[in-house]
């Protein structure tokens, strides 16, 4: 009877092992992860100021992307702050002396004396009395490395209001794009507001390496200038006598604070009779206010310039309030030699941001001018797609027109300029016809922010007719919601989250999951002879032949001194004895 | 083109001199841009003027009173770790007071003098405001509200009042003490100075004559030290092997006798050592494994 009992139980656990091993078997479950907060696409939207317009006399384009540049701030840039009404001026924040612009010399109808102050302001900088940065500047959601910007002067707060820590639109990443004419007398002031040295070297801007007081002129501590000491100003005086894209940059600790974001572009526009150029593009992107050269021979215009970051670097300013601690740290502490770039901007953000304002609106048959500007430290490879680009000019020099390129990957070494032309013209080789086409970096760490993608400085060319009202790109691929969180940049939220109806790339939860014993696998054929174990009859061989060939030599060795015993001994007893 | 040219010159020359001149200026001629702003060309700003409004609960004006401030660079050298600072950090009045600022910038960039938490209806944004860029002066009124409470001071230029440009305004007895105002309050946030403990002589300039080759031998000593201490525990271990077996050698010996033969040891070993060596040397060249052709 016991032992009928016995084999029932045995019986019934054999029966319901099946089920239960299956059980035990299933792997950890998925999880949906909560986003967080998601920002709308597009944030800060001005339908006003998106229009074609006219403003203090000044024409500007209209400029469908999602966050347009202020139409009174063109205005500005275009005519100076000393020759707009006080009511336009109030709509900017620009200082009143911010652009002075005066006495048309050649009587073509236009100033030929351009003032231009710029103050130096640090982004996502310290604070002493909270945890947080101050004035923030976002290039990602959530993403704040510390900058440094030569920014035009402004007046009252460097935070849009009191309650935010956000930057007022003009200290912003890229330090702004300067425009002048040909021929223009052009001051630049450097108020330096910042707590470490500066100056402003003009790369490529024809200069004279000293000014009209025989003062240097050319920003290099080593050879021609004093450092400009916070709380003082220098000016800078020329007039350029060659057209093209140059850059202006700081030479002080130059590999680091070049890198910190003291560096833009700076266009020199042919000269024409009363040509008032754009002094500033804040931000870069489109220039709402193109030149007369450029409209003779374009109908937009674009500025591109692409930096890269390294969080290590740009964290110092975020350890220490204390100048002496901050300069120790970038100056002797940070090894250059040793970094890897980790943010790639466009225009001072990443994506997604670059398709708020770095877009490039365009419709069929239009020809574009792009002015492309490589201020990180390695070799960039942008690639447009849809549309292949003319390189028309090198470094601000032009390109023998007979031998000019198409390409589709455009190289800029480290400060080199490319201009582009691109056309719209649907020919399978200018264009590939409408859409909404991407360009970025063809390096793929550049289409990543600290190597996650989508990041990076990706944009797009998108045609009017995949164009929302709200200046967005109506796409008609997966949808970009999910990397308007900070979840996703800080790598919390899975890539492949949804994409099915049972989401089978989410996350795995393995919280309350007991793996299971390892599975026994029965032989249902016999394997088949060699394999992994002849590997490793194969591997001890190898070892056990180095041991055969040492226990040789020794052997040898042993033998040679058994033979030759009488004359070791002897060798060994003369030399006790002494002769 | 001459003409040109030389119009440029003349322009030139014209205004370098007031490029380059540092000029100090009066901003003494704002103009009203209403509710109690006024502005000038040059950048100099007054933001919530308020001369004659009394603000509510003040029956009449408690006293009247003019201070001067100084702000720059220059202000921040007896601070270390800070780079701009006002010439004050404290000040305090009786509530109704009005009060007169004039705000001399000693540097050639922006300054502010900037309260904020002013009673909203009379003040814009509840701020009052002066800026200027130095070197140059700007002045502005105000009346205070009744009320203890210690207001912030500060230039809002990014970092200038991280990096020290910071003060209070205590009306009454205040509201207690805002952090991080140079002199007066600490950091929330503190920097770490664990580091900070330099070597301010890292490479000593050699000392002359004699005194030179002592510190050269020095550096020769101080590198030999590191070898000596691996040698010595080799020879702590071989000195523990050998001991019990030299006990029993030596027993019942006198010390001269143990180191006369410690003596003769070492002479003996000092020739066994170069008997080898010359024998083999010898049996080496004595063959002449090689010999040269002109030998033949």
């Amino acid at each position: 009877m016991q032992k009928i009992t016995l084999s029932l139980i045995l019986g019934a656990a054999v029966v319901l092992m099946p089920g239960l091993a299956s059980a035990a078997a299933d792997l950890p479950k998925t999880v949906k992860i909560d986003p967080g907060p998601v920002e709308p696409v597009c944030n800060q939207n001005n339908p006003d100021w998106r229009k074609a317009q006219t403003i203090e006399g000044v024409k500007i384009q209209e400029s469908l992307r999602c966050s347009p540049d202020n139409p009174a701030q063109i205005a500005a840039e275009v005519k100076g702050t000393n020759n707009i009404s006080m009511q336009t001026l109030m709509e900017t924040y620009y200082a009143a002396d911010a652009i002075i612009k005066k006495n048309d010399m050649d009587g073509d109808g236009d100033p030929d004396l351009i003032i231009i102050k710029l103050e130096v302001a640090e982004l996502n900088g310290h604070s002493p009395d909270f945890d947080g940065y101050v004035p923030t500047f976002d290039i990602a959601p959530g993403v704040q490395p510390g900058m440094w910007v030569f920014a035009p002067k402004s007046r009252g707060m460097a935070t849009n209001s009191f309650v935010g820590t956000d930057a007022n639109p003009l200290l912003r990443a890229p330090s702004p794009v300067i425009r002048v004419e040909q021929g223009d007398v052009v001051w630049i002031q450097l108020e330096n507001s910042h707590y470490f040295p500066h100056t402003i070297h003009l790369h490529g801007v024809d200069h004279p390496w000293v000014d009209s007081s025989g003062e240097g002129n050319d920003g290099v501590p080593q050879t021609s200038d004093k450092f400009v000491l916070p709380g003082q100003s220098k000016t800078y005086e020329i007039r350029p006598r060659q057209p093209g894209t140059f850059v202006y940059h700081c030479h002080v600790q130059t590999h680091v604070h070049l890198a910190m974001g003291l560096v833009g572009m700076f266009v020199v526009e042919e000269n024409r009779p009363n040509n008032w150029v754009q002094t500033f593009n804040v931000g870069g992107g489109q220039v709402r206010h193109p030149s007369k050269a450029i409209l003779e021979k374009y109908d937009t215009e674009y500025d591109l310039h692409y930096h890269a970051m390294d969080k290590e670097l740009h964290s110092i300013i975020q350890k220490y309030n204390d100048p002496r601690l901050i300069a120790r740290d970038m100056n002797r502490l940070y090894d250059m030699t040793d970094s890897t770039e980790d943010y790639h901007t466009l225009n001072g953000r990443s994506f997604p941001y670059t398709i708020r304002e770095s877009m490039i609106v365009t419709e069929p048959n239009q020809e574009i001018k792009i002015r492309m500007f490589n201020s990180t430290g390695e070799l960039l490879a942008i690639h447009t797609h849809g549309h292949k680009g003319t390189i028309t000019h090198y470094d601000g020099v032009e390109h023998n027109p007979s031998a000019q390129i198409m390409r589709d990957v455009y190289n800029l070494a480290p400060a080199q300029r490319n201009d582009l032309m691109i056309s719209t013209k649907d020919d399978g080789l200018h264009s590939y016809g409408e859409g909404i086409w991407i360009f970025h970096d063809h390096r793929e760490k550049g289409i990543t922010t600290d190597g996650m993608n989508p990041g990076g400085n990706v944009s797009a060319v998108v045609y009017k007719k995949y164009l929302t009202e709200e200046g967005l790109p109506k796409g008609i691929g997966e949808s970009i919601t999910p990397l308007f969180t900070k979840t996703f940049f800080q790598r919390k939220y899975p890539v492949w989250q949804d994409i099915d109806e049972w989401n089978s790339l989410g996350e795995v939860d393995a919280s309350d999951y007991v793996p299971p014993p390892p599975a026994v696998p029965v032989e249902i054929e016999p394997a088949p002879k060699g394999m992994g174990s002849d590997q490793a009859s194969v591997s001890d061989n190898s070892g056990s032949f180095t041991n055969f060939l040492f226990g040789l030599i020794i052997g040898i060795v042993v033998y040679l001194l058994i033979i030759n015993r009488e004359k070791v001994m002897a060798l060994v007893s003369s030399s006790k004895g002494g002769n | 083109m001459n003409k040109i040219l030389s119009m440029t010159v003349l322009v030139f020359a014209l205004f370098s001199t007031a490029a380059h001149a540092k000029e100090f200026i009066n901003h003494d001629n704002l103009m009203s841009h209403g509710d109690g702003h006024f502005m000038d060309m040059d950048g100099a700003m007054v933001m919530g003027q308020n001369t004659d409004t009394l603000p509510g609960g003040c029956d009449k004006i408690a006293a009247t009173k003019e201070i001067t401030v100084h702000a720059g660079h220059k202000y921040a050298k007896k601070f270390p770790g800070r780079m701009f600072a006002f010439d004050t950090q404290e000040w305090e009045f009786e509530p109704c007071t009005k009060l007169t600022v004039h705000f001399i910038n000693d540097d050639e960039i922006r300054h502010q003098w900037m309260m904020h938490g002013l009673p909203k209806y009379l003040y814009p944004k509840g701020m009052f405001h002066l800026e200027v860029t130095g070197p140059g002066e700007v002045s502005g009124t105000l009346i205070f509200p009744p009320g203890d409470k210690t207001y912030l001071v500060h230039c809002d230029i990014s970092q200038h009042m991280e990096k020290g440009m910071k003060a209070q305004l205590k009306i009454g007895n205040g509201s207690g003490d805002l952090p991080s105002i140079p002199g007066v309050t600490a950091n929330v946030i503190q920097d770490d100075y664990s580091q900070s403990i330099p070597d301010i002589n890292p490479n000593p300039a050699p000392v002359k004559n004699a005194s030179a080759s002592t510190s050269g031998d020095n550096t020769v000593g101080s590198g030999d030290d590191s070898l000596v201490s691996g040698v010595t525990v080799i020879g702590l271990l071989i000195g523990l092997i050998l001991a019990p077996i030299l006990a029993k050698k030596f027993k019942g010996m006198t010390v001269s006798e143990v180191v006369a033969y410690i003596f003769e040891l070492v002479s003996q070993l000092i020739g066994f050592v170069i008997n080898l060596i010359s024998n083999i040397f010898k049996k080496i060249f004595s063959k002449k494994a090689i010999e040269l052709p002109q030998d033949k």
